[in-house]
């Protein structure tokens, strides 16, 4: 019994970073439309910069917990602006292809940099060791990301729900054109979501930089992982990104107790079930015809 | 309108999960070279084929062509006129760690570019490619960069040589030493693919051999970054050592991981595979004393601290075994065309074949006849608990000599 | 058997308004200069608060608005009559500027609107009250109504809308596409009547609702209209649209093909019906 509580918590703080790096994707996918690909890439250099701060700057996680999001912001409005801004009437194949193009040029800039074995990033300090109950336990810096990521997840809640640029997103995300014949001009709005929602992915890089590689191929098999949670909560949910966050981290996490060699695949087996019942996801919208 | 969108959407999303697997892009082509007369084609040409972009790009990938170079300068310095082979070109291909595409390069360096042998080739399955490619051309291969038996075994053939290490070295340099001292209940966790099941069968078979046990052997998907729960459950029945047979970046995963568990201070970790590179790029600390099989250091003594030297003027880094290894093969190629005065392929393996060397990168080495195995002396390392200089990570504290090490030739090899 | 039968009738009723097309546009043609045709409305009524010049509008090669000119004073209530795919939505959603192929002038006030945004015409007082209604479901009621900004000072206030609309105040944090047809048709109209707008082009407000729904909604049609507000109404309800407008415009294939004031259209609606397929 004990161990399974081991495992449930183990997904569930694999989950709330999962939640936390899906977010940006489905905010960007709900008022843009844009299927970001580039996200993985985004949370790579978010963890990068991270690393380029502590080694040159000798700037710390608690900085660049904040100074990270506030770079991947602009860089994010700069690829609104610059790119993504230029497509976003055509189909939407368009974004996701040059977001694809935009992942590949990122990887190869940062591996020319910085090399591929990675750059080091420790642990800060006071987030070391482990909290042992009973015989479960857990260690301290899995317990802070995943309640800092809850803790961000709800923030961002909180703007969606409570907020008036939280509901203008809202009306946005259901239907841009409508609610530009409401009189609110939801092009003023598109590039500062955009910027955040890199901003987010950029968060969620810092998070994993003192647990993970920080490598240029870190985004790559991150982002399949993204995309299975934003299919299975519903492209463009943010609620349903977050709720499909924590399910795969648990499935994950009980795939590896009980099925080790299928962990990953029981993710999309998930997915595939999901698509197959509800097509637009757990908590995707039925779209009215 | 939208609701077609959002389907549209929906599939790009759901497809791009499904083919991300082969989304890795890039190519890279070596320069190409032209055939002429003489030696067999008036020049000697040198394929490097290995990883120039992904994971083990710092471990070998461009900077072997750096060391290669410089064993050709020697060669040149050390015979002047009468050098056998004036003219020697290197050509380089990336192969992506696919076998497909190693497969494709092999064969175009063997046919269009006239490679008269082909260095390296990191990954176990692009390896084993090319050494198919490389028996059916009747030309070279010396592996450097792949660990897996195979090449020596049931896969050998008399055109493919082993230079610097293979899973088996690595079992024996590291499970075996750990569970003589002590470490006599194992778990291992090792990647879901061809190198990592070799891995832990190696790893097995010598806890097994030393009076241990292996209580779990548990697969990982392949590349894989949570590793908490795989971690915990390599904890399962209080092993007292957990094997960790990843690399690259799967490997740093897992140490970051490991070090933030529970386990850390309780359970010996060992580590399968690892690279210097991968100490640097995760920093000394975290792996402070984990102890592991290298087959070369280039602090270990003067010699090779002088090669690294020159290495370091050239590179601005500190070489791998890898490099090392390339420079010693490309070099040893050489004299042994030097020596036959032709580059013909078969009167080449004749002359490596049994040869006995001392180089900057072999000590006590042998081109054993029977499987190809190139058997020298390797080290077991601790890794320091802080870095003197930069590169300077590994403490030897043993080493192994080429028999222990290497074993007896595999029966396994029937030379076909 | 029963396809079949609607079929045929499709295609003789289709044939029917093609005669009956090419007589009018004749006619018109013809009378132009004379006095209006018996029945037809003065245009010059007021100085128009909306006004639609020659406007045609297409869906790639399809042309399904030819030259249409339309006029609505203000606190006055103009309908757009037709069948279905007579272009009536298209003509409305060219109005808010959210179709783009199209040519001719609209202007509100007599200001030309140009390629201006659809939120850009929604400052400028248009509200529009879409055949689906519109409503958000990610949105509660009260949000519904809050989202659009105040754009002038004829703008309801949040009180005055929960008196006339009492339903809306109960059910104020409900989603809004949990309140029922009717409900949701009474927030689309709040929602514009909150914003201010002084032009509502209301598509199809009676559609699919139950009659003392649709009463209500005639009531409140009545009321906006007499505090000024003008009123573009696509109506196939002929009863519902006799009830409310004063003007009625009959479009037919993409084209105006007739303009009568309410009593005239009420003299002739049996024939207009059949002539409408309706």
């Amino acid at each position: 019994m004990s161990e399974f509580i081991q495992y449930t918590l183990q997904g569930l703080a694999a989950g709330g970073f999962y939640a936390l790096s899906a977010l940006g994707l489905a905010v960007i996918f709900g008022v843009l439309g844009v299927v970001n690909f580039s996200h993985g890439a985004c949370y790579m250099l978010g963890a990068v910069i991270a690393a380029v701060l502590l080694a040159e700057l000798s700037l710390g996680f608690w900085v660049a917990l904040v100074v990270v999001p506030v770079v991947m912001f602009g860089f994010g409005v700069l690829m609104e602006r610059l790119l993504v801004q230029w497509l976003l009437a055509l189909d939407p194949l368009y974004n996701f292809l040059l977001t694809f193009g935009l992942t590949l040029i990122l990887v190869e800039a940062v591996k020319l940099r910085y090399g591929v074995s990675g750059l080091p990033y420790e642990i800060p300090a006071g987030l070391g060791g482990q909290v042992t109950v009973g015989s479960v336990n857990l260690s301290v810096y899995a317990i802070f990301a995943c309640v800092f990521s809850v803790v961000v997840c709800i923030a961002v809640g909180l703007l969606m729900t409570r907020t008036r640029i939280g509901m203008i997103v809202r009306a946005a995300t259901e239907d841009a054109g409508r609610t530009r014949a409401l009189g609110i001009n939801v092009g003023r709005w598109v590039t500062p979501v955009f910027g955040f929602g890199i901003a987010l992915a950029g968060l969620a890089g810092v998070l994993a930089a003192p647990t993970r590689a920080i490598t240029a191929e870190m985004g790559s098999n991150f982002i399949i992982i993204l995309f299975a949670v934003v299919v299975i909560g519903g492209l463009g949910s943010i609620l349903g990104a977050v709720v499909a966050g924590f399910l795969v981290g648990l499935v994950e996490a009980y795939g590896v107790a009980y099925a080790p060699a299928y962990a990953q695949i029981v993710i999309f087996v998930l997915m595939a079930a999901v698509i197959l019942v509800r097509p637009s996801g757990l908590f995707g919208r039925e779209e009215v015809a | 309108m939208r609701s077609r969108t959002t389907t549209g959407v929906s599939a790009i999303a759901i497809a791009a999960t499904a083919s991300l697997a082969l989304a890795a892009c890039g190519g890279a082509g070596g320069p190409q070279a032209a055939a002429a007369g003489g030696l067999t084609d008036g020049k000697v040409v040198i394929g490097l084929l290995n990883d120039q972009s992904g994971v083990y790009k710092d471990l070998s990938g461009p900077n072997s062509k750096v060391a290669i170079q410089m064993a050709i300068d020697d060669y040149k310095a050390k015979y002047g006129d009468k050098a056998v082979a004036k003219d020697i070109e290197i050509v380089t291909a990336d192969h992506q760690n696919k076998a497909d595409i190693a497969n494709s390069k092999a064969q175009e360096m063997y046919d269009r570019q006239k490679a008269d042998i082909i260095l390296d080739v990191p990954n176990s399955a692009a390896a084993l490619a090319v050494a198919t490619q490389a028996k059916n051309k009747k030309k070279l291969y010396i592996n450097i960069g792949a660990g897996t038996t195979a090449l020596t075994g049931a896969s050998c053939n008399r055109y493919t040589f082993h230079w610097a290490y293979n899973t088996a070295v690595l079992a024996r340099g590291t499970a075996g030493t750990i569970t003589k001292e002590g470490g006599t209940s194992w778990n291992i966790v090792y990647p879901d693919y061809a190198f990592g099941q070799d891995m832990n069968k190696s790893f097995s078979a010598e806890v097994t051999k030393n009076g241990g046990t292996v209580g779990q052997s548990i697969a990982s998907p392949f590349p894989s970054d949570n590793f908490a729960t795989f971690i915990t459950k390599a904890g399962e029945g209080n092993p007292k050592v957990i094997g960790s047979m990843h690399a690259g970046g799967d490997l740093i995963n897992f140490v970051k991981q490991f070090n933030q568990s529970s386990l850390k201070g309780k359970v010996q970790l060992a580590v399968g595979l690892m690279f210097i590179t991968d100490i640097h790029s995760l920093g000394v600390d975290q792996f402070a004393g984990t102890q592991f099989t290298d087959a070369w250091y280039w602090n270990f003594d003067a010699q090779n601290k002088k090669w690294a030297d020159r290495f370091k003027e050239k590179t601005n880094t500190r070489p791998s075994f890898a490099h090392a290894a390339n420079y010693s093969a490309a070099m040893n190629y050489l004299e042994a065309v030097q020596e036959a005065g032709t580059d013909d392929a078969d009167t080449i393996v004749s002359k490596l074949e049994g040869k006995k060397i001392n180089d900057v990168f072999l000590r006590n080495g042998e081109i054993r006849k029977a499987d190809h195995a190139v058997t020298h002396d390797v080290y077991l390392a601790k890794v320091k608990s802080s870095a003197p200089e930069e590169w300077d990570y590994e403490d030897i504290v043993k080493t192994i000599p080429a028999a222990e090490a290497y074993g007896a030739a595999n029966p396994a090899c029937t030379m076909g | 058997m029963s396809e079949r039968m609607s079929e045929r009738t499709d295609e003789q009723s289709a044939e029917r308004t093609a005669e009956w097309t090419a007589e009018r546009a004749s006619d018109a043609a013809g009378g132009q200069a004379a006095t209006a045709p018996s029945g037809q409305p003065a245009d010059d009524a007021g100085p128009a608060l909306l006004s639609v010049t020659d406007l045609s509008a297409w869906y790639g090669e399809a042309r399904v608005l030819t030259d249409v000119s339309v006029t609505v004073a203000p606190g006055e209530v103009a309908t757009l009559v037709g069948r279905n795919g007579a272009g009536k939505t298209t003509l409305l959603r060219s109005v808010m500027g959210l179709h783009k192929q199209v040519k001719g002038a609209v202007a509100l006030d007599g200001r030309d609107l140009g390629r201006r945004s659809p939120d850009a015409r929604a400052r400028a007082g248009i509200g529009w009250v879409p055949d689906d209604r519109g409503i958000y479901a990610s949105l509660s009621v009260e949000e519904n109504l809050l989202l659009p900004p105040v754009v002038h000072d004829s703008a309801w206030s949040m009180e005055k809308v929960y008196d006339h609309f009492p339903v809306l105040a109960e059910r104020r944090d409900f989603p809004g596409t949990k309140l029922s047809g009717g409900e949701q048709q009474m927030l689309a109209m709040a929602r514009v009547l909150r914003m201010g707008s002084r032009l509502l082009l209301l598509d199809e407000p009676s559609e699919g609702l139950a009659p003392v729904i649709v009463q209500r909604i005639g009531e409140i049609i009545r009321e906006i209209k007499a505090q000024g507000v003008g009123v573009l109404l696509v109506e196939q309800n002929v009863t519902f649209a006799r009830s409310v407008a004063d003007r009625h415009y009959l479009l037919a294939q993409g084209q105006v093909v007739e303009h009568l004031s309410n009593d005239a259209f009420a003299a002739r609606e049996s024939e207009l019906l059949t002539h409408l397929g309706m």
